[in-house]
């Protein structure tokens, strides 16, 4: 692949005592739509600001086109970040707060009016140009803050948590908006994030972040699929796990039935292993390979429209595992909560975990 | 509300309160209006006192003595105050020192910074004039100012100014276009209640100004008259810096409290 757009090496930050950014090496190419994710306090807010240039490293090395950026500072930085609180100018009115960034350019005024109602057509905010931040819905404001970091046309355009403060219904919206509109300007977004469904959802590729080090990075599909760790297929959608211990090449779990999954564990090791709900399935089909097998006492059914989700109490794992039946195979043979019913999965969709 | 208190009583306590701290100043409204200006016999309304008042040119020497130190220290002290109140805040996580002593001119007692103003000026061999006088007011309007910026600092969103460095701005340019138009009623309200301050800042002046006429202020003039006696123009002069300290407060006391824009 041709050189990086961005590339991250070694970068190191501490506060105190704490490492809030540990030795993280990552590349980001052109046009990436980039993912940060992790919890609060796994330093993906920090490397965020790192490269915006509100914080310097320790140690490490940003390298944006080539050159090192790591000092130089954010108002000389072609990169442009939008604030989690949008951070909007409150005594300017939504054109102005668009302008600010190109006034700072120093070009002429009839180009900064004309990109300014350019972009102001873009997040279809033109009849609110005169507003003022505190006369506009969150959604609104959002947008303007999208407006105010991308009409400088920055080449990397960092996002911190954009859509945290939105509802549901908004926030789905506005996840496939800035797609189109990354896709449009041909900008590359890293956008921060702690929804592992956003990040899915939304990014070519995610990084997960953890206590300052980079666990794993990957497209969603290859994270999903593959997660690295425990932590990783844990905090990426939903996942069953079966405590488990290694025993002569075969893994036991609670109550002595054997798993048999994708990775091993080493020699009498304990750990977990883990299936994705959506890889249960209730019967034995002809084609499909089903090596493992587990039965259980349904303790809860909930109805999801396109898949009905149950619940079953099974003496192999200490919480209810869960099942995701789609609409045709739930109405083909109902569930209900008290039935007794055997889940059976595929090695290769299981996966070994050390503890 | 769960008490016990007899509502008519508590009435008549405020009342008599209210009544304690507005009469004399009612009773001074008053006599600055009485045709034949003794304090003990009203005898009839008229504003004479008022023309007697501007045709008296010690008074309105000093008032435009007063006019100008008022006028000079707001000016000095907004200007400092504010950029004052701005650093502590950004500085505030390396200690509260800078906190606790930015304050210390409010508290200390008139007189002794009074005196301590005296023997620092005397002791850099300062002639003192006017200007004494309004360097030791920007003294204690500092710390007024910073106080009531500070105050609204503290519910200033700090990331607005990441967001104009984050757009390209320069620190002076993210002051200027910023974090000033966005505090600017603090600063205002700051700017009057100084000014208010200084307007009626008795013993620091006396204290810090020259010998001779041409550093005389309002108050000390009003001090050197009342050793005569009241004067029906004294009244006239009270009742007219009065009701301009308490528009001012008043207007400085609404913009504070106004919220901002997008607040």
């Amino acid at each position: 692949m041709s050189q990086p757009l961005l590339s991250i090496k070694g970068a190191t930050k501490h506060f105190g005592a704490v490492r809030a950014i540990d030795g993280i090496d990552l590349d980001i190419h052109e046009n990436e739509f980039f993912a940060l994710l992790g919890a609060s306090g796994s330093g993906k807010t920090t490397l965020l600001r790192m490269l915006a240039g509100f914080e310097v490293p320790d140690a490490g090395q940003i390298i944006l086109d080539g050159e090192d950026v790591s000092r130089i500072p954010p108002n000389h930085r072609p990169v442009n970040l939008m604030f989690q609180s949008y951070a909007l100018f409150p005594h300017m009115s939504v054109f102005q707060n668009i302008a600010y960034g190109l006034e700072m350019e120093k070009l002429p005024k009839a180009q900064i009016k004309s990109r300014v109602d350019e972009i102001l057509d873009v997040i279809q905010l033109g009849d609110l140009a005169r507003r003022k931040p505190d006369q506009l819905s969150g959604g609104q404001r959002q947008r303007v803050a999208l407006a105010r970091a991308l009409v400088k046309r920055p080449r990397l355009l960092l996002l911190d948590e954009p859509l945290g403060a939105l509802d549901k219904k908004l926030r789905g919206e506005m996840q496939l908006e800035l797609k189109r509109i990354q896709h449009e300007f041909g900008i590359t977004f890293i956008i921060v994030t702690h929804d592992q469904e956003e990040a899915l959802v939304m990014a070519d590729r995610v990084a997960i972040l953890k206590d300052g080090k980079l666990l794993q990075s990957g497209t969603p599909r290859e994270i999903y699929e593959h997660p690295g760790s425990r932590f990783a297929a844990d905090f990426i959608g939903v996942m069953n796990f079966f405590p488990v211990r290694e025993k002569a090449g075969k893994l036991i779990a609670d109550d002595g039935s054997v798993i048999t999954a994708g990775t091993p564990l080493s020699a009498g090791e304990k750990g977990v292993a883990a299936v994705r709900p959506e890889r249960l399935s209730l019967s034995l089909s002809r084609t499909a390979k089903a090596e493992n097998s587990t039965t259980g006492t349904v303790v809860a059914t909930a109805y999801h429209g396109l898949d009905l989700q149950v619940h079953l109490k099974t003496p192999a794992a200490p919480d209810p595992i869960l099942i995701r039946l789609t609409a045709d195979v739930a109405e083909a043979r109902p569930v209900a909560t008290g039935d007794e019913i055997t889940v059976y999965w595929a090695t290769r969709d299981t996966r070994a975990f050390p503890l | 509300m769960r008490g016990t208190a007899n509502p008519k009583l508590m009435l008549m306590i405020l009342s008599a309160v209210f009544a304690f701290l507005y009469i004399p100043i009612s009773v001074l409204f008053a006599l600055s209006f009485n045709e034949g200006g003794l304090p003990t016999v009203w005898t009839g309304f008229s504003v004479k006192w008022y023309g007697e008042l501007f045709r008296n040119g010690d008074i309105m020497g000093a008032a435009l003595n007063t006019l100008i130190v008022a006028i000079i220290s707001t000016i000095l002290a907004t200007i400092l105050g504010t950029l004052l109140a701005v650093g502590v805040e950004i500085r505030r996580r390396k200690g509260r020192f800078l906190e606790t002593i930015i304050f210390a001119p409010m508290i200390i007692p008139d007189i002794v910074l009074a005196i301590a103003l005296l023997s620092f000026f005397s002791l850099l061999n300062f002639t003192m004039g006017l200007h004494t006088i309004i360097v030791s007011h920007v003294v204690f309007n500092l710390a007024f100012v910073c106080s009531v910026v500070r105050a609204r600092l503290k519910t200033f969103d700090w990331s607005i100014v990441e967001a104009s460095t984050d757009l390209g701005a320069p620190m002076i340019t993210t002051l200027w276009r910023v974090i000033l138009p966005v505090m600017l009623p603090a600063v205002i309200a700051g700017a009057l209640l100084a000014f208010t301050l200084s307007l009626d800042e008795f013993i620091i002046a006396f204290f810090t100004a020259g010998a001779g006429r041409d550093s005389i202020t309002l108050p000390m003039q009003i001090f050197a008259m009342i050793r005569f006696g009241v004067t029906p123009e004294i009244n006239a002069l009270a009742a007219i810096v009065m009701t301009v300290s308490v528009i001012i407060l008043a207007l400085s006391q609404r913009l504070n409290r106004g919220g901002l824009p997008g607040q």
